[in-house]
């Protein structure tokens, strides 16, 4: 964190290779504590926070050294606040969104092309609304779900969700925490918590929980859990997880460790077998 | 295992026998293939679920001994009804993830794959990162503060890596979980007794004090609760201070030199006049009672909506006692600073000449004690002989007339005459890995993202 950057590495590579990229440097306006950031696949675009300037960012999916960002939200009507650190955002690439969790307990979407001070078009929070600051969120287009991590486990809203909206169900039992979390696109939320991939079917989820009255306590657990098979270590601390469906890989980090892991794992994106995930 | 006997047994019965069967079979499917996954056991379908089975003219007798299997061949290929069953084994594909747990007659809990499986590729820098330098003048060691394995790294002051070689090995390393050394960035050796003082940068939130022969896993001799986020140190020797600065919320917070546990501070500087915009390194001027503080320019009012901003990158001057939410005195800013992401400071006590690790411009900048505004810096040291690859520690030995800088870019130290300027090469390099090895400079990859169209592992600091 003393040197932030956005390091690209190649898939392959191997211990001790450098990164074949970095964004790094003043022209940037990256600073540390990016807890998260989004990859667009459909726009070539990288979408981070700078959590101490209360902007978000969005680069050129190719930049390289000390590129600046292509557009910067920020201004006062674009609501951002943030009193600890503006470290979550995710993206909605098929309808052209950028979602932001702030400290005011609510989350901002924005156009994905919007640029400088610009108002949101959505704005999630209220008292039926319980989302945080620390909230991490991921966007399923298909089935139309913005997941919001909770420390209890995750909330499911409808993907155009706005106001004081409930979630759809609050499904308890993923770690989510303040980390980040995947979405295959049949529906699994995946999990990684030091060196621990669970998955979770959501779809199960909300047939329990969706309807579920307050006395009743359905169980509900992960699919299935993987055990990363990696030394102990003293440094612990913060996980990341991405998946590549195109060579069936899960990628995890550990970060205080400065480790990145790629686990091969094509049960989780068979269309057949125990695991069942086709992801993305 | 539930082995169902299909002889004699009613059809509804027989049917559930088979879904039980089926799902048996489709959860142990994938695990052929030498994975320790293990599959707890299988509940038959409640009742609830299952349909009354009437197939139309299959001509299948109802007492019929074959098995689940054949059965199935049988009802397929003779059935209307048989697309019943196959949407019925699609469904248990893609439910039987929640192959449950029977005691009794009760679905209880959906039970849990497990699988252990070993990373493919490994990412990591096994070689140390250098975020900060100090001399012990005394002892003539140099220290080293490595961000990437959590480590303080001793090496005589007078080594020099020789090409040919790998490596230098350090002679004490002080490391491990009883040393409380993590995320470790700043660092301050005591001119008097050597001892070590490490601040840290996120999670630990600490300061801690080692002994000047301190080696391996031993607890620190002192320990200090600092705010998160502290960046650099510094010490005013005279009055016995100590100074950290904290990137965010922006702040420069003092304590005594000898501060332990849960001491509260002597003084802040904090609020919005200060001009501190995301501070970094730090240098104390005790001669001329001058603190100089460096910034990176974002700067917002954290409960204000849309404050945020991203300045220039400066340097602010402040009175060595300052408090509160003062201004500073002058500021060093602009583009002929050629300020980039500065680490640590250091200012030369003889003549006031303030130095300055320049991170990203890969060079080491000399301010004169009085200037002020967009000012371009006396010296720079820059260019391919020097050795400078993102320098962010600074020393000042005035003893030697030497001037120590640590390079997060590749692990190692430089040492310079203490006047030079230009593309000069070092006097001698201490080098952590072997020659021209590029540092990941990963520093805390808790997010990752990936890149389909280039294939590329995506991770910020």
């Amino acid at each position: 964190m003393n040197h932030p950057q956005i390091a690209a590495f190649a898939r392959l590579a191997k211990e001790n290779e450098p990164p074949l990229r970095k964004l790094e440097g003043q022209k940037t306006l990256l600073s540390r504590t990016m807890h998260d950031l989004a990859y667009d696949a459909i726009h070539d675009e990288i979408v981070v926070t700078s959590p101490f300037a209360q902007a978000i960012l969005t680069f050129r999916g190719g930049a390289s050294g000390e590129e600046p960002p292509i557009r910067v939200i920020q201004g006062p009507r674009t609501r951002i606040v943030e009193a600890r650190a503006l470290d979550a955002v995710a993206i909605d690439p098929v309808n052209n969104e950028i979602y932001l969790a702030t400290s005011a307990e609510n989350i901002l979407v924005f156009p994905r092309e919007a640029n400088g001070d610009v108002e949101p078009i959505r704005v999630i929070g209220g008292r039926d609304s319980p989302v945080g600051s620390r909230s991490r969120m991921r966007i399923d287009p298909v089935r139309n779900w913005l997941v919001v991590s909770d420390p209890r486990g995750v909330l499911v809203f409808d993907r155009t969700a706005t106001g004081n909206a409930r979630p759809r169900a609050v499904i308890p039992g993923p770690r989510t925490g303040y980390e980040q979390f995947a979405l295959s696109p049949t529906g699994l939320l995946i999990t990684h918590r030091e060196g621990i991939i669970e998955a979770w079917d959501l779809e199960e989820g909300l047939r329990l929980f969706e309807n579920a009255r307050g006395d009743e306590q359905p169980v509900f657990r992960p699919s299935w859990r993987i055990t990363a098979q990696i030394p102990e270590s003293h440094q612990t601390g913060g996980s990341g997880i991405t998946l590549n469906p195109a060579e069936n890989e899960i990628l995890t980090s550990i970060a205080a460790r400065n480790h990145i892991w790629t686990f091969v794992v094509p049960e989780a994106f068979q269309q057949e077998g125990a695991l069942n995930t086709a992801a993305r | 295992m539930l082995s169902p006997n299909p002889s004699g047994i009613a059809r509804d019965r027989t049917l559930r026998g088979v879904a039980v069967l089926a799902a048996t079979a489709f959860a142990i499917w994938p695990f052929t293939d030498n994975t320790s996954a293990r599959l707890v056991s299988v509940q038959a379908l409640p009742e609830a679920a299952m349909c009354a089975w009437e197939p139309d003219g299959t001509g299948i007798p109802s007492d019929l001994d074959v098995t689940p299997d054949q059965l199935v061949s049988l009802a397929r290929e003779r059935s209307q009804q048989a697309s019943l069953f196959a949407a019925l084994r699609q469904g248990l594909q893609q439910r039987n993830l929640f192959a449950a747990v029977q005691r009794g007659r009760e679905t209880v809990i959906p039970a849990l794959v497990e699988i252990a499986r070993a990373p493919v590729r490994t990412i990591r820098d096994t070689y140390p990162q250098y975020t900060a330098i100090a001399v012990n003048l005394q002892t003539d060691e140099v220290i080293l503060q490595d961000i990437n394995l959590w480590s303080t790294r001793v090496f005589n002051r007078l080594d020099d890596t020789p090409a040919s070689a790998q490596f230098l090995e350090p002679k004490r390393i002080i490391q491990g979980p009883d040393t409380h050394i993590q995320f470790n960035n700043g660092l301050y050796v005591d001119p008097q007794n050597g001892d070590i003082y490490s601040v840290e940068a996120d999670t630990g939130d600490r300061m801690v004090v080692f002994g000047r022969n301190a080696e391996g896993n031993v607890e620190p001799k002192r320990i200090l609760v600092t705010p998160h986020r502290v960046y650099n140190i510094a010490v005013d020797e005279v009055k016995q201070e100590l100074f950290v600065t904290r990137e965010y919320p922006p702040e420069v917070v003092v304590y005594r030199k000898e501060a332990s546990g849960n001491e509260e501070p002597l003084r802040m500087l904090q609020g919005h006049n200060t001009g501190l915009e995301y501070p970094h390194g730090l240098a104390v001027d005790s001669k001329n009672q001058l603190l100089y503080v460096n910034n990176w320019g974002m700067t917002d009012q954290p409960a204000l909506p849309g404050s945020g901003r991203f300045n220039p990158p400066s340097i602010s001057v402040y009175p060595l006692d300052v408090a509160g939410d003062t201004p500073p005195l002058r500021v060093i800013q602009g583009d002929r600073t050629r300020l980039n992401w500065p680490g640590a400071m250091a200012v030369d006590p003889e003549t006031g000449e303030l130095y300055v690790a320049n991170d990203v411009d890969h060079s080491i900048l000399v301010f004169s004690r009085s200037m002020n505004g967009n000012v371009a810096p006396a010296r720079v040291i820059k260019g391919a002989k020097t050795g400078l690859v993102n320098p962010t520690g600074v020393f000042l030995d005035t003893m030697h007339q030497e001037l120590w800088v640590s390079n997060l870019g590749t692990p190692s130290a430089t040492v310079y005459p203490l006047k030079a300027n230009g593309d000069v090469a070092p006097l001698r390099t201490i080098r952590s890995a072997p020659l021209g090895f590029q540092s990941l400079t990963l520093g805390k990859s808790q997010a990752l993202a990936y890149d389909s169209t280039r294939q590329q592992i995506l991770t910020p600091n």
